[in-house]
């Protein structure tokens, strides 16, 4: 039994009597010696000798077990159960044993492998794969003897025999193994990913792939399930709409959505953009027109002059020369939205205004870089005077002096800023003291130093607001917040976002002693006045609200009936309780996103809700409600 | 047709669509009702003639749109619990006048299922 020649480990001489095989010739290089083996060498005792030794002895054992083994078969049943010292031996050691000890060492391997497949390890990964169907049955023995054949393979950086070519190689951790389970050599290796990789793979990474455009679904707020027809339709329109030549007399809202969705796909260049120029239509929207040439932009004004509603995303080729050129037509637009046209200098934005501000309702400017600031703000109050939607966003060049202006558009009803030069309280106390009144859409957004006598104006002007937006701030106090919506004159609203109105603190991020940010106290009283109508709401990164308070306001009894989307990520006091409880209390919520709120582990979302953000690999698991049966992802 | 197995209301549990041009469809009621403008229609409560026949007629809707408008109540219905439900196949051909039909039908729009993130707050 002893006649084979174990491979000895690698760095290691060959030792002249050892083992029955050709000696070579003894080289000069070594690996670096430890300091023992020095020391035994001084005294003429060799630490290989040693290790040869112990292996001769080890192979010896072995050898007298199997002997046994052969001899008594019952006796083998009991022996066999831990097949281990059989692993450790690999291919070249097979080619030479009997029919006996092949069947024998079969029976072993089926043994493991039964018991690879009773483990709890591999139940859970079966369960996570799903073989489950009988057809999958042969997958589920490939996927245990795969284990199996892992775990009585030699260890990364032992040097090994290929089991095809039988050259010799270094094993890594990507060895693989071949048809009768010995590893192969790199080579070898490459010849077989080419002839069985590709169908492997593919079959691997499908299930992967669908759980994720799951979760990517859920992320957009589309609930797992059979699409809607209309958005089928939409889908399949969008995927042929080179064949398209006319929508017809498609309706408004659909065309709207064919716009968005051929801009989701990026499918919005100069020829699919002529479907949307309809003569008759007064409203045109692209959602991403950075396909789009100036000549295009040229082409709205030519084919629907009789345009109102003009609504521009990514129209960087909107420049001097399209401008001009709307100038010199007799289009009267009352929406003007446009986004990212940093190319349009100030000196057109002043002729747009003086030449057709008269008309304009709506004027929506984001993205302008270096343009559009303070002079056109001061040139607004005079030249459209019926503006009554105003939104600036992102734009670097508007400072407090532009701001003041504002105060001075008597229509004003809708206002949204998000500058990037910081400002102060002043200008926006002085627009709420003129226009608060009127006012149904407040939007203030990263307003870092503005303070606690803006929402002192806003109580006291307000009387119409249904939006409002106040985000990024580190001074408003959660007194005053509390005050805001205490005793308000204005009616519940519908629309609140006050993320990231906090404290920050990073030596002591847990303690907020003066109470700064939206806390316990605002949110219990934004909701006690809010509650009733309350469609959205946006409170991430508030991280002081504490969860006696979220437990008051979704306590048993208290229903949200308008709810659909909320945000409470980064609310670190939110938990799995105070998820129940809100499912509970919003019977309408559609989403509710928690990321960052470690307090969520475990919990059961009924059938209809999307929960975003749970902290585990798998996402949101779906169960059955009180009218379904229920399903899990 | 099967009104002869009726519902916990005493109602039948399929209705006809009739296309203008003449063929019916016999679907289940409860997977007609997929559609908002076909649940009014057949709503007891509306004091409509189809509520009481069952037969819903489409003079705008021909055969093969109906059709397919059929086909997608089966496949709507038979996927209401599943998860990972493939596409229902739609010929290029009869996407618009289809997606004319289905708004037609549908009563309401899922705007929250536009393309999500994409359109918020603009």
């Amino acid at each position: 039994m002893l006649n084979r020649n174990p491979p000895p480990p690698p760095g290691q001489a060959p030792v002249a009597g050892a083992g029955g095989g050709p000696r070579r010739p003894t080289r000069q290089i070594r690996g670096p010696h430890s300091a023992l083996t020095d020391f035994l060498a001084s005294h003429n005792i060799s630490a290989n000798q040693i290790r040869q030794d112990a292996m001769a002895r080890r192979a010896a054992a072995l050898a007298s077990q199997q002997d046994e083994g052969d001899g008594d078969e019952n006796e083998d049943e009991g022996s066999t159960s831990s097949p281990l010292p059989e692993l450790a031996s690999t291919s070249s050691r097979r080619k030479k044993e009997t029919k006996a000890q092949s069947e024998k060492r079969k029976k072993g391997e089926e043994k493991a492998i039964a018991k690879i497949k009773a483990s709890k390890k591999f139940q859970r990964q079966k369960r996570m794969y799903g073989y489950d169907s009988d057809e999958d049955m042969s997958d589920e023995d490939e996927a245990a003897r795969a284990i199996f054949e892992e775990s009585m393979a030699p260890l990364p950086g032992q040097m090994e025999n290929c089991e095809l070519c039988d050259t010799r190689f270094t094993v890594t951790a990507y060895s693989r193994s071949g048809p009768d389970g010995g590893l192969l050599c790199l080579k070898c290796t490459k010849e077989l990913d080419k002839e069985e990789g590709a169908a492997r793979k593919k079959r691997k990474t499908a299930a992967g792939k669908q759980r994720r455009q799951l979760q990517s679904n859920l992320l957009d707020g589309i609930y797992p399930g059979a699409k809607g027809l209309v958005t089928l339709c939409v889908e399949a329109l969008a995927r042929n709409v080179d064949q398209a030549e006319d929508f017809g007399d498609l309706p408004a809202p659909l065309v709207d959505r064919l716009a968005a969705i051929l801009s989701k796909k990026r499918l919005l260049n100069s020829t699919t953009f002529d479907l949307f120029l309809r003569p008759h239509n007064d409203t045109i929207t692209v959602y991403d027109a950075a396909k789009l040439k100036s000549d295009d932009y040229i082409r709205i004004f030519q084919i629907v002059p009789k345009i109102k509603h003009l609504r521009l995303r990514n129209a960087i080729q909107f420049k001097n020369k399209v401008m001009d050129h709307l100038l010199a037509t007799t289009v009267e637009l009352e929406t003007f939205s446009i986004h990212g046209a940093n190319l349009i200098d100030d000196e057109r934005w002043n002729n747009f205004l003086a030449k057709k501000g008269s008309h304009l309702k709506a004027l929506k400017v984001y993205y302008t870089d270096g343009h559009f600031g303070d002079e056109q703000l001061e040139l607004l109050p005079e030249l459209c005077p019926g503006l009554e939607r105003l939104k600036i966003s992102h734009n670097q060049k508007v400072t407090d002096k532009g701001i003041a202006h504002i105060a001075s558009l008597a229509n004003l009803q809708h206002l949204s800023l998000e500058l990037y030069k910081p400002t102060s309280t002043p200008p926006y106390v002085d627009i709420l003291n003129s226009v608060g009144p009127t006012l149904r859409t407040l939007s203030l957004g990263t307003v870092s130093r503005i303070d606690d006598s803006v929402l002192e104006a806003i109580h006291e002007n307000c009387q119409n607001l249904s939006k409002l937006r106040i985000t990024g701030n580190e001074i408003l106090t959660d007194k005053a917040f509390a005050s805001l919506f205490t005793n308000w004159y204005n009616p519940p609203l519908a629309y609140i976002d006050l993320h990231k109105c906090r404290h920050i603190d990073a030596t002591s991020p847990r303690e907020n002693p003066d109470g700064i940010g939206l806390c316990s106290l605002g949110f219990e009283a934004l909701m006690a006045h809010s509650g009733s109508t309350l469609k959205q709401l946006n409170i991430h990164s508030c991280r002081h609200i504490s969860l006696e308070s979220f437990e008051t306001v979704f306590a048993p009894g208290k229903i949200y009936p308008e709810l659909t989307k909320m945000n409470l990520s980064f609310c670190r006091n939110v938990n799995d309780f105070v998820v129940g409880c809100i499912f509970r209390a919003c019977p309408n919520i559609k989403t509710l996103e928690v990321f960052g709120d470690f307090g969520v582990k475990d919990v059961r979302v009924p059938k209809g809700k999307i929960l975003i953000g749970v902290p585990n690999a798998m996402g949101m698991q779906i169960e059955g409600t009180e009218q379904d049966e229920g399903r899990i992802i | 047709m099967a009104t002869s197995t009726n519902g916990p209301q005493g109602l039948s549990k399929c209705v006809t669509l009739v296309s203008s041009d003449g063929f019916e469809f016999v679907v289940l009621r409860e997977a007609a009702c997929k559609s908002g403008a076909i649940k009014r229609m057949l709503d007891p409560k509306s004091n409509f003639a189809e509520s009481t026949t069952g037969r819903c007629v489409f003079e705008e809707i021909n055969g093969i749109i109906l059709e397919k408008v059929a086909e997608y109540f089966c496949y709507s219905y038979k996927n209401r619990n599943t998860e990972q439900v493939p596409d229902m196949e739609i010929p290029p051909e009869l996407c618009l006048e289809l997606l004319m039909a289905a708004d037609y039908l549908d009563g309401e729009y899922e705007y929250c299922q536009l393309s999500g993130h994409l359109l918020t707050d603009y």
